[in-house]
């Protein structure tokens, strides 16, 4: 691996000039911090073990919390006696549903999911008693004492299942939660001018997040009567909302306080709620602070999901690669609960999500899909990095390699055809009219990689070999944002009278580098150095509301409360300096600490001079900035609209050797390019994009939430394998910048995106090596092996 | 109730009410015997504590037989090559002795676990534990090797061969005994071997498929004088391939002759339908490669490759 | 329940502590010893992020019996900084090449590879990788860990 700088290595394409009127943009001039690849805020604390994660923090005096858990995947709770479990010294609490002292349901958009059930139980490990113990181990003696009676009821595992008629009602409402339709154009016009039509089933299973850090919660009852829930959150004010009702508390009663994550990938958006209504339901009957924690396999048995997905897909095109139609099905498996999963008006939802994106980043005229949300006596489905787009880009970029290969002509010709450019339109009919540097992405991959001449030369490695070598292509697009009422985002900027700067934002730090990039845009705005500025952590007493920190939104959606927080402070910095100077204030910059005139850069003031002259002078020093996208619009049956105010755009490509005698396969060189609008620091952006490459490396590859009538087997991480450091290659990133103009310096989101053209890049690539197409994930040995035969055994040599 | 409390909640510790620290073997011994069998020996503890946390296992007293005297050394006499019971697979890994007299055992060594797991995993606990497929058990069942086990009756001798009785079950009792040695015959002068390991993941992973083969020849007139294949996990047991080996035996040293012995082992195998180590169609598939694969390498380090 | 006092070396401090007879050295050291750094992620030797150096050597310390510790030397990612606050050359590579995301496996990443340079000052990439092999990291796709350890090493010459 080469060691260069990697802000060397972003290109920027495109600076549009913006409309600071219209939008919290900053002019993109020279930056001095934002576009810098800044050490992160909080290493030195992480490389020497000194930064506490929830679990690391004292827990005196507290109880331990524990669930009981159900044996079955459906069953009715005929009984349940705690008398003994009561009696045994050191147990503070046993609780039931009776004992919730407010709403029993919680959930992320309905709250179906019962903090103690009360009648029934929908999934292998749903909590059924809770217990309050001096010690874990107490704790755990008391469940083995509760006594339940159960009635085994049918259980159902798969969507389609599900759907029929007769099927066992998993909620009385009913097994389907949503239908949701997108219609553009006429499909079977667009079919009948297809000269060659594809069509194919894909298939991926439930996926663990497995963050290294196991979910843990403590709750504690406040002297003046608030709930205190403190814990890894990716969402506080989720959880917030969740555990008032719960308590039968308003929300100003609830104050949740977000530590450190290890790791959260969009499951501990959903997770703190389910460990957070527990832990305080028993701090409430106890008076006691109550600790809660998983082992990792409560990890895998309790905790969301990646939604598994059947996706059906029919797609045509002309002769000359023209794409002209598009129709898809997608069961998508919601699992016991609804959690993250269900249709949140106008554009929220997995499937809904799934639906938006499911035709690909590809030009057409005529697109039908059909998006079914399932209940099932499965583990419930939540969000995990990309939330329904990993599942759909798996079916549509193996489906335009397949496609290809019909139409005799090359993976990158056929997306040169159809890739989304400046002014297309969308599946939803949106129209994009700015920031699409797809094209680009895969312009600047191909040159990187050097695909259309290693695409002509796999083959087997050497005469004697056993192993092919192949490459492929996934190309891909993603939202920033989440295309619903949550996306509006506040942020607090304090600047004190020694130019030191205070920022309170609702975001979160999970490892994404939030915690510097934010301040990066707020010491850019107010001019003056990262150093300067602190974060005040996330906590819903202090900061604004700030939504989620899910969606690709904070950068981007925080980034500009930032910096209209910041310019109501710099107003004041800028109106005192201008009477200081004597200079018209639009003469004015501040940059690194000064305040200088632009025309004479001589003539400058000390940033903490002038803050000072402000304090002294009763000028305000506090801004608050809110910032929501364009209200996203989606109709409820045609799912025509704008869902999404902007994407991020990526190509991805892969090289693979894969043995043709047992269907091993290592993934051996990768190039991924990105439009990101702006790097805002390029080494953390790197960073999400070789992380996001490994786990979409993962999902191609070998992981798997393996469940068995209910019954998951690989609870541990011995079995429910990730990508060890011997499994991922070295990732080159390729940064290119397309200006958002409705985006801080002209960012746009990167979280998610690096994942979910990686899995089918891998899977195309492992096809093109042995002629073998795994179409049910994941594409581990044995699929590897059968897909070779299928194909009619390993190519000739 | 009708479900095992075990399988759906987790404890985070591990119960032992005593930790010994015997000094000697005998101490050892008696120590274990005063238990009645409630007692287990620990060495590196990797396959024990996990046990114990789940509660698969409990346990009245732990009995740590890390630092009895003479457990650690590897030395070849002669032909015979013999490990004490406390060797760890990091040492066996890298031992010159082992890589020159088993390069197949040092493989399997260096594949277990991970490198925090080989600095203080044992051999004798890895054959202990009675698993099929157990990265060091197979190449030692290839190698026809012999353990030393010390009981309160005084020592004995078992071959590995028959050494397995099921599923985590040995003829040593974990309760009582103690795996004190275990010896091979060095390979050599005719004699090569192979470890073939096929997983789902490049590292830190258990196999889907192991390997282990040995194969003697006489170059000179291109025969094989014998050969050993043991697989896993094919079987509850790691298995030897008896009736492939039976057909190897005097048989010329021939592409056909590896076919039919390949055929054979993949008949003999039955591995049970798993959704996490793959089907038995496809795991008896890979018997045919693996042990096709690992009959060459070891016939080309016996010095009498296949053309 | 017998109880057992043992004596071991941490961090280069002798110390003696009461453990009980089945405690396992992680939660001796978070718990007892109140250094937090060695994280728990799975308790089953697969994460890694537990991992700590007994007499040099790395080990996951969420199967070890903390009584495995007595006579030994045992250290965490806590004593690899200098007693002024100097960092260890990996962690100042850790933070220059950006390799820390969540930092849940930083420790055990860290210790691995002190392991590997204190036997190998300059090792090839694979040999890196395969030092590392024992600790899993979902955040980073482990290009910055590998560049790291690269760097500290140069930076040993």
């Amino acid at each position: 691996m080469d060691k260069t700088d990697a802000k060397d290595q972003v290109q920027v394409l495109t600076k549009t000039k913006i409309d600071l009127s219209r939008l919290a943009c900053a002019a993109p001039a020279a930056n001095a911090v934002v576009g810098q690849s800044l050490q992160r805020t909080d290493d030195l604390l992480k490389v020497t073990g000194k930064l506490k994660y929830q679990a690391d923090l004292p827990k005196e005096d507290c109880l331990h919390g524990k669930i009981l858990r159900s044996p079955y995947p459906h069953a009715l709770i005929k009984s349940i006696k705690t008398d003994k479990a009561k009696s045994l010294p050191g147990v503070a609490a046993v609780l039931t549903a009776a004992d919730v002292p407010g709403r029993n349901g919680f959930g992320a958009i309905i709250p179906d999911q019962p903090v103690i059930c009360a009648d029934k139980v929908r999934f292998v490990g749903d909590g059924v008693a809770l217990v309050a113990a001096e010690t874990e181990k107490i704790a755990l003696e008391a469940l083995k004492l509760i006594e339940v009676e159960y009635e085994v009821l049918p259980a159902v595992f798969d969507p389609r299942d599900s759907l029929a008629e007769g099927a066992p009602k998993v909620h009385a409402q009913g097994n389907l939660i949503s239908h949701d339709k997108l219609r553009k154009g006429d499909v079977e016009k667009g079919f009948a001018e297809a000269e060659v039509i594809l069509e194919r089933t894909y298939q991926v299973p439930f996926l663990e997040h497995a963050y290294l850090e196991p979910d843990v919660v403590l709750a504690a009852l406040q002297p003046d009567g608030v709930m205190l829930v403190q814990g890894p959150m990716q969402a506080p004010f989720t959880t917030r909302r969740n555990v008032a009702p719960v308590l039968g508390l308003p929300i100003n009663k609830v104050r949740c306080v977000q530590i450190h994550m290890g790791g959260g990938f969009g499951g501990k958006e959903d997770s703190p709620i389910d460990l957070g209504c527990r832990a305080a339901v028993l701090a409430w009957h106890t008076k006691r602070p109550v600790y809660m924690s998983l082992e990792r396999e409560e990890v895998t048995l309790q905790t969301c999901k990646r939604h598994p997905m059947i996706m059906q897909v029919k797609i045509g095109a002309s002769k000359d690669g023209k794409l002209t139609a598009f129709e898809g099905v997608i069961y998508d498996e919601q699992g016991a609960y609804a959690s993250l999963g269900p249709r949140l008006p106008p554009a929220g939802g997995s499937h809904v999500h799934a639906m938006v994106m499911m035709a690909g980043p590809y030009e057409m005229s005529h697109v039908k899909v059909d998006a079914y949300l399932v209940y099932t006596n499965h583990p419930y489905g939540g969000a995990m990095r990309g939330f329904g787009a990993p599942q759909v880009h798996i079916a549509h970029e193996q489906a335009m390699d397949e496609l290809a290969a019909l139409l005799g002509i090359s993976p990158l010709e056929i997306r040169r055809i159809n890739a989304f450019k400046l002014g297309s339109a969308t599946a939803t009919g949106q129209v994009l009219d700015q920031s699409v540097g797809l094209r680009e992405t895969l312009e600047a991959c191909e040159k990187s990689f050097g695909f259309s001449k290693r695409f002509k030369q796999a083959g087997y490695i050497n005469p004697k070999s056993s192993k092919r070598r192949g490459v492929g292509v996934g190309m891909g697009w993603y939202r920033t944002s989440i295309g619903t009422f949550g996306d509006g985002c506040g942020a607090n900027v304090h600047v004190h009278e020694d130019g030191s700067v205070l920022l309170f934002t609702g975001i979160t730090e999970m490892g994404q580098g939030a915690f510097t990039v934010l301040p990066q845009i707020c010491a850019e705005e107010l001019g003056v150095c990262l150093e300067d500025v602190r974060l005040v952590k996330p906590d819903t007493d202090q900061v604004p509301e700030s939504g989620p920190t899910v969606g690709s939104r904070s950068t981007t959606l925080m980034g500009n409360a930032i910096i209209l927080a910041a310019r109501q402070v710099k107003e004041s910095i800028l109106e005192k300096a201008s009477e200081m100077l004597m200079v018209p204030v639009s003469r004015l910059r501040a940059s690194q600490r000064k305040i200088f005139d632009c025309e004479n850069p001589e003539r400058s003031l000390e940033f903490k001079a002038v803050a000072t002259a402000c304090m002294a002078t009763g000028k305000r020093l506090i801004g608050q900035g809110w910032w929501a996208p364009p209200m996203a619009t989606l109709d409820k049956e045609t799912g025509q609209g704008n869902p999404y105010h902007v994407y991020t755009y990526s190509t991805h490509m892969a090289e693979v050797e894969v043995d043709v005698e047992t269907g091993e396969v290592a993934v051996t060189d990768y190039v991924a390019a990105f439009d990101v609008g702006k790097a805002i620091n390029p080494k953390a952006l790197e960073g999400q994009i070789e992380g996001g490459v490994a786990m979409g490396l993962g999902y191609a590859l070998m992981e798997e939430v393996a469940i068995v009538q209910g019954y998951t087997k690989n609870l541990g991480l011995n079995n429910y394998l990730i990508p060890t450091i011997m499994d991922v290659p070295n990732v080159k990133s390729v940064i290119l910048e397309m200006t958002n103009n409705l985006g801080p310096y002209g960012a746009k989101g990167i979280g998610e995106m690096p994942n979910i053209p990686a899995t089918p890049a891998i899977l195309n690539a492992i096809a093109h090596a042995c002629g073998g197409r795994v179409r049910s994930l994941p594409a581990d040995p044995e699929k590897v092996f059968w897909a070779i035969r299928e194909a009619g055994g390993p190519p000739p040599r | 109730m009708s479900y095992q409390f075990n399988e759906f909640h987790w404890a985070n510790d591990i119960k032992a009410g005593q930790y010994l620290q015997p000094a000697t073997l005998a101490e050892a011994l008696d120590m274990l015997a005063s238990f009645g069998g409630k007692a287990r020996v620990i060495a590196g503890g990797t396959d024990l504590v996990p046990s114990l946390r789940q509660r698969h296992l409990e346990v009245e007293a732990l009995v740590d037989v890390s630092r009895l005297p003479g457990m650690d050394g590897i030395a070849r006499q002669g032909e015979v090559v013999s490990l004490g019971g406390g060797v760890t697979h990091a040492q066996a890994a890298s031992s010159p002795v082992v890589a020159e007299a088993a390069g197949l055992l040092a493989a399997g060594a260096g594949s277990v676990g991970s490198p925090q797991i080989r600095n203080v995993g044992t051999l004798a606990g890895n054959l202990i534990a009675g698993q099929p497929a157990a990265d060091t058990s197979l190449p030692l069942l290839a190698l026809d090797a012999w353990v030393t086990i010390a009981s309160p009756q005084g020592q004995r001798e078992e071959p590995l061969n028959g050494f397995f009785l099921g599923k985590g079950r040995t003829k040593l009792d974990p309760g009582r005994e103690i795996m004190t040695g275990i010896h091979f015959k060095a390979l050599g002068q005719g004699r090569g071997g192979s470890y073939q390991r096929l997983a789902k993941r490049k590292a830190m992973t258990l196999p889907m498929l192991v390997a282990a083969v040995v194969a003697g020849v006489d170059p000179g007139r291109k025969v094989f004088t014998g050969a050993a294949i043991a697989l896993g996990p094919v079987a509850p047991t790691p298995l030897r391939a008896a009736q492939a080996e039976a057909l190897l035996a005097g048989a010329p040293v021939s592409a056909e002759s590896v076919a039919a012995a390949v055929e054979k082992a993949s008949e003999e195998s039955s591995p049970r339908d798993s959704c996490l180590r793959g089907s038995c169609d496809y795991r008896r598939e890979m018997v045919k490669v693996f042990v096709r694969r690992g009959l060459a390498d070891a016939l080309a380090q016996a010095g009498c490759p296949l053309d | 329940m017998s109880n057992l006092e043992i004596t071991f070396v941490l961090n280069g401090e002798r110390v003696k502590v009461v453990t009980a007879p089945d405690a396992l050295l992680v939660d001796l050291l978070r718990d007892t010893l109140g250094l937090t750094g060695t994280k728990v992620g799975c308790r089953e030797g697969e994460c890694g992020a537990c991992t700590v150096l007994l007499d040099g050597k790395p080990v996951n310390s969420c199967l070890l019996p903390a009584v495995k510790a007595a006579g030994r030397s045992v250290t965490t990612i806590e004593g690899l900084a200098a007693a002024d606050g100097t960092l260890h050359p990996l962690q100042e590579a850790f933070t220059e090449e950006g390799a820390a995301q969540c930092g849940f496996c930083t420790p055990g990443m860290i210790l691995n590879a002190k392991a590997l340079l204190d036997a190998n000052p300059h090792p090839q990439e694979g040999e890196i990788r395969q030092a590392l092999s024992g600790v899993l990291c979902r955040c980073t796709g482990y290009g910055k860990i590998v560049a790291a350890v690269k760097t500290a090493s140069q930076s040993r010459k």
